[in-house]
């Protein structure tokens, strides 16, 4: 699992089962959580999705609107940890 | 020279603005605007709405997520004669065009970000004689955008009087569709009066603002602020659904005085959120909309030692009308909290299904007596029968109550405690939503046969919607499209968590549908994974 492609991943995650509509489009710029396409206990969801799938740990403190506000940002994020790079 | 009189909303930042201009009045994001450009700014707007027709008494729209153009948005409309209704960006453009249609709204002040949304309701049918907020938009609605609105002179005084609209808010209604809220200056600036007294609101507060504009839990922000001349930091969308960033703008804002939801709190109490913050600014906090789990309130009040914590009771009709401090953190398998005793310039009365009083001690239905009452529910007679009680007190002049729907007990001190609702409103995260709403809209579906919409509580202390219908034979529907259809015409915050389509429903001995044994079926069908 941990060599899917995030952005790929986190689009199908977020139409599938948060929106539970396969057919939503989603943009990878699109802000998410101020659209309201994520509330607060889908971001709960989303990062237990995260560490799931990648196997990585999503501390309380990383979960910020700078890191999840769209696709590519939580891509980012994912990146940086999957390498073990720290980001406060 | 005399003292201005302050009878009217927008006349407290006018006072705030002679008082002291430079004083901070809105922040959100980047954005921030001083009580002098909030008056010039919202008069200049005025100027344009009265050019573009408005009158005293009519309805504006505002549709826009949180910005200082908000608030700009709102007090132009006062400032205008008119009254205030939020369009939530969250609810699907159906819902939209329906309270657009019901309340008479020609003119809406919106935002770019808001255009495909316009668009969609033009497509609709939707007729508007003025969109204000909006560049370039390919729209064929007549569009002025900020920049345009520039600065103008004094607005020409329209005969408003402390009666007059100034506010309409929409909530969910159990006929299928929302009903409006209509709010007065004299109720509002009531509500300002109370709140700036009771929670000491001044120059030197900072206050949040959590809730959008449609949630009534705004006013408390906005009112008090003004009243108390404080600065109100708007808490960004973003910034309400993840508790970090929230912490995180909490400290750096320093808000004195934070009104929220349960659900913002349990979420604050997460282990990890507020450790190595400074919140020594954080004086109290308030919640209200639902009741409060008692363990994370436990935890939250054990972390934040030196702030006051406060319940915080009152129906969109009504504003707020009691409140509990909470005196410690509470046990965290005690009884649920009381919400307290009334606010000075407040009655409240425990009335029986004939409207008399009841004894203390026993439970009834709560009215309530207060300057901070709605005027009524727009254009809805049907409704407004039911939501009042009269006490005759002088001849054919009895005092108005409004009866709350909520059932309570009084103590022996006088404190007011909550039993439920007498009929099927609940709350979801801090939202009202009328379970008869939810199961009429789904019940308009082509395929469903019958709908049963109930609520189920959580393990955390909080409240989902869950449903199950129904369907005609040899139906494509499943339970992913009628879903969808729920999408499409209810809020997000109104939608079932789960819906199971059954072959037949239980019923009651006298053939009604018999939702407590659905739920416990589909609960126990959903636990076992097959959620759908």
């Amino acid at each position: 699992m941990s060599e899917r492609d995030p952005r790929q991943a986190l689009r199908e995650f977020i139409s599938h089962e948060l929106l539970m509509d396969e057919t939503v489009a989603l943009n990878d710029e699109q802000e998410l959580l101020l659209d309201g396409t994520i509330d607060s206990l889908g971001a709960t969801r989303l990062v237990g999705y995260i560490e799931r799938t990648w196997d990585i740990e999503v501390p309380p403190q990383h979960v910020t609107v700078e890191n999840f506000r769209t696709i590519a940002t939580m891509a980012g994020y994912v990146e940086e940890r999957m390498v073990g790079g720290p980001r406060p | 020279m005399s003292k201005k009189m302050v009878y009217l909303l927008q006349q407290l930042v006018e006072d705030a603005a002679d008082h002291n201009p430079d004083q901070l009045a809105l922040v959100c994001r980047d954005s921030r605007l001083t009580y002098g450009q909030l008056e010039q700014r919202s008069n200049a707007l005025a100027h344009v709405l009265i050019e573009r027709g408005v009158e005293r008494g009519d309805r504006v729209g505002v549709f826009a997520n949180k910005s200082v153009d908000t608030g700009v948005a709102m007090y132009g409309i006062m400032a205008a004669g008119a009254a205030y209704v939020p369009l939530d960006p969250n609810s699907p453009p159906s819902r939209l065009a329906y309270v657009i249609q019901d309340c008479g709204i020609r003119h809406v002040i919106a935002e770019d970000r808001q255009l495909p949304a316009v668009a969609a309701l033009e497509r609709l049918g939707v007729r508007l004689d003025t969109v204000i907020g909006l560049t370039d938009a390919d729209v064929a609605y007549p569009v002025i955008g900020w920049t345009e609105i520039g600065s103008r002179g004094e607005i020409p005084r329209r005969r408003v009087v402390e009666q007059d609209l100034c506010y309409v808010l929409y909530t969910s209604g159990s006929t299928g569709v929302p009903k409006g809220i209509m709010h007065t200056h004299r109720s509002a600036l009531s509500w300002a009066n109370v709140t700036a007294s009771e929670y000491s609101i001044g120059d030197d507060d900072v206050l949040s603002n959590y809730a959008p504009i449609h949630f009534d839990l705004s006013t408390l922000d906005f009112f008090g602020g003004a009243k108390g001349r404080a600065t109100v930091v708007m808490i960004p969308e973003e910034h309400m659904k993840l508790s970090a960033s929230l912490a995180s703008l909490l400290e750096q804002t320093q808000i004195t005085l934070f009104y929220t939801v349960p659900l913002a709190l349990v979420q604050l109490s997460t282990p990890g959120v507020l450790d190595g913050r400074d919140f020594s600014s954080l004086k109290r906090i308030l919640f209200g909309g639902e009741p409060m789990p008692l363990k994370h309130l436990h935890s939250l009040m054990r972390k934040l030692p030196e702030t006051r914590f406060f319940n915080v009771y009152g129906p969109t009709e009504v504003n707020g009308v009691t409140h509990y401090e909470v005196p410690g953190p509470p046990p965290v398998d005690g009884d649920a909290l009381p919400i307290g005793m009334p606010y000075d310039n407040v009655e409240a009365l425990v009335v029986d299904e004939e409207g008399r009083p009841v004894p203390q001690g026993m439970v009834g239905e709560l009215a309530i007596r207060s300057a901070t009452l709605m005027r009524g529910y727009w254009g809805r007679p049907d409704l407004n029968e039911g939501a009042f009680y009269f006490r005759d007190r002088f001849d054919e002049l009895p005092e108005v109550f409004h009866r709350t729907g909520d059932l309570v007990h009084q103590d022996r001190d006088g404190v007011l405690h909550f039993h439920g609702r007498k009929d099927r409103q609940i709350k979801s995260r801090g939202y009202r939503v009328e379970l008869d709403e939810v199961e009429a809209v789904l019940n308009t579906h082509t395929d469903v046969v019958e709908a049963a919409v109930y609520s189920v509580p959580t393990q955390d202390g909080t409240t989902e919607i869950h449903a199950a219908a129904t369907l005609n034979r040899a139906s494509p529907a499943t339970a992913s499209s009628l879903r969808s259809f729920l999408v499409e015409t209810l809020p997000g915050y109104a939608v079932p968590t789960t819906l199971t389509v059954l072959e037949d429903f239980p019923r009651t001995t006298t053939g009604k549908i018999d939702r407590r044994r659905i739920a416990e079926a589909t609960t126990a069908f959903s636990t076992s994974g097959e959620r759908s």
